[in-house]
Parts: C-alpha cells; structure tokens; sequence
C-alpha cells in the first residue's frame, strides 16, 4: 500500500498522453496541509478527454489504460497499489477552478498537483457532510488558509452566507 | 503525566501542529498505515443495521440542492 506509488502511476499517465492535467483532493490533498487523517481512498481530479466521434466525455481511456498495468476495477473505483482511487471530473465551477488554480507539489522528488488549501476549505464548506465541517475546522484551526484568497473564493461561489452559518455555528464563543 | 485538561488539550494541539509540520511524503506514509489499521479495524466490527445514526455519503463532488 503506497500513495506515493498511485502517484507515479498517474504521473506516468499524463506523460502518456491520457489525461490533460489532474490534482488530488479530499483528505489526500487536505494532508499536504494538515496532520493526516484516515481515509479509504484518493480522489483525483481530472479534465477527461472526449473520445474521438463523441462529445461525452469518458474515463474510459483511464481505466483501460491502468488496468493494463495491473489496476483493478472495484465499482467506481480502480485499486493502484492497494488504494482504491477514484477519478472524478470537475462537476462544479468551484472544482473546476480548483482543478485551474492547483498547484504543484513535490513528494520526495515525485511531483504532484494538489488543490489549494483554501480551495479544499471551500470545497468543504460547499459540500457540508459531518466530515466536510471537521475538515473545514482543521483547516482554520491549523491556521492554513490565507484569509483574502480564502473570502475571494467563497465570494466567487456564493458561499460566503454558507461561512458565516459556520462561522456562528463552529467559530463563534456565543453559546 | 498530569490530568489538568487545559494541559492535555495544548498538548494534543501541539501534537496535531508537529504531524502536520512533517514532510508530505512521511504523511502519506501515515495515510498508508492508517488505512490498512481501518480495513483491519471495519473487518473485526459487528455491523447492525438497525442501530446508531448514519449520514448517507453523498459524493462531495456534487453540489448541494
């Protein structure tokens, strides 16, 4: 089991030509800027290729091209190196921009694409599960982000009325 | 040792500031053990369908009606 590996793996599927550009979000991503905290498998954002006659855009390519070299499909997941990866597209303008706006980061020389801190953070705050809030909390707790960015993107989403009802619910003293 | 609780949270913060201040690739060596520790654990567990709360996981990715 070895996310360092699943990232070579993905590495080498860019320079192959199969996908454009990826970046890793979800708790993966959050541990680049926080203490780890457990999770059952990686999500990795990606910018599908449309396949040639189509205009859907499919992970067809992807999948084809992992399990030939040893990935296994489970469900919606392909497992590479014991961890079930699942690779998602940009469904959202915030995800989108986060795919954009990600940047590079450096694994004990394996390079990666990672989602900003703030554009996690918000990406949290917009989905809004139990777990999503206790992200968003570690984050702030941790002093990870950086304010102006961080208001501009809940600004840019419609999400600052979001923020300040978490504000009041996790960040205020007032009981 | 001490059971003062004020203590006991800082030291848990500082806990919490000194893993995330590590290397990334340490990290996600962490992240790799605490998975296969969560299979180990989900595979002795009971399950039971009728009792406790729980959330339905919606994909983060989808956006909220």
């Amino acid at each position: 089991m070895d996310i360092k590996e699943v990232i070579a793996v993905i590495n080498q599927m860019q320079a192959d030509g199969v996908i454009e550009r990826y970046a890793i979000g979800g708790a993966v991503g959050a541990t680049f800027y926080l203490e780890p905290v457990a999770t059952l498998d990686v999500d990795i954002f990606v910018a599908f290729r449309s396949e040639p006659g189509s205009l859907l855009l499919s992970p067809q390519p992807i999948f084809d091209y992992l399990e030939a070299r040893g990935g296994t499909m489970e469900g919606e997941y392909i497992v590479l190196s014991g961890w079930p990866v699942q690779f998602l597209p940009p469904t959202s303008l915030l995800v989108e921009e986060a795919l954009g706006q990600a940047v590079e980061k450096d694994v004990a020389g394996t390079p990666t694409r990672v989602f900003t801190a703030e554009h996690l953070a918000a990406i949290a705050l917009q989905t809004g599960r139990a777990k999503d809030k206790a992200r968003l909390l570690q984050f702030v707790e941790a002093g990870a982000l950086a304010a102006p960015r961080f208001q501009a993107i809940l600004a840019r989403h419609a999400l600052v009325d979001a923020w300040q009802k978490f504000e009041r619910q996790f960040l205020s003293d007032a009981p | 040792m001490s059971f003062d609780l004020q203590k006991i949270l800082e030291s848990k913060r500082a806990l919490r500031r000194n893993l995330a201040a590590r290397p990334v690739a340490e990290k996600l060596r962490m992240l790799d053990a605490l998975r296969e520790r969560e299979l180990a654990i989900r595979g002795r567990a009971v399950h039971s369908d009728s009792s406790g709360l729980r959330e339905e996981p919606v994909p983060y990715r989808t956006k909220p009606a």
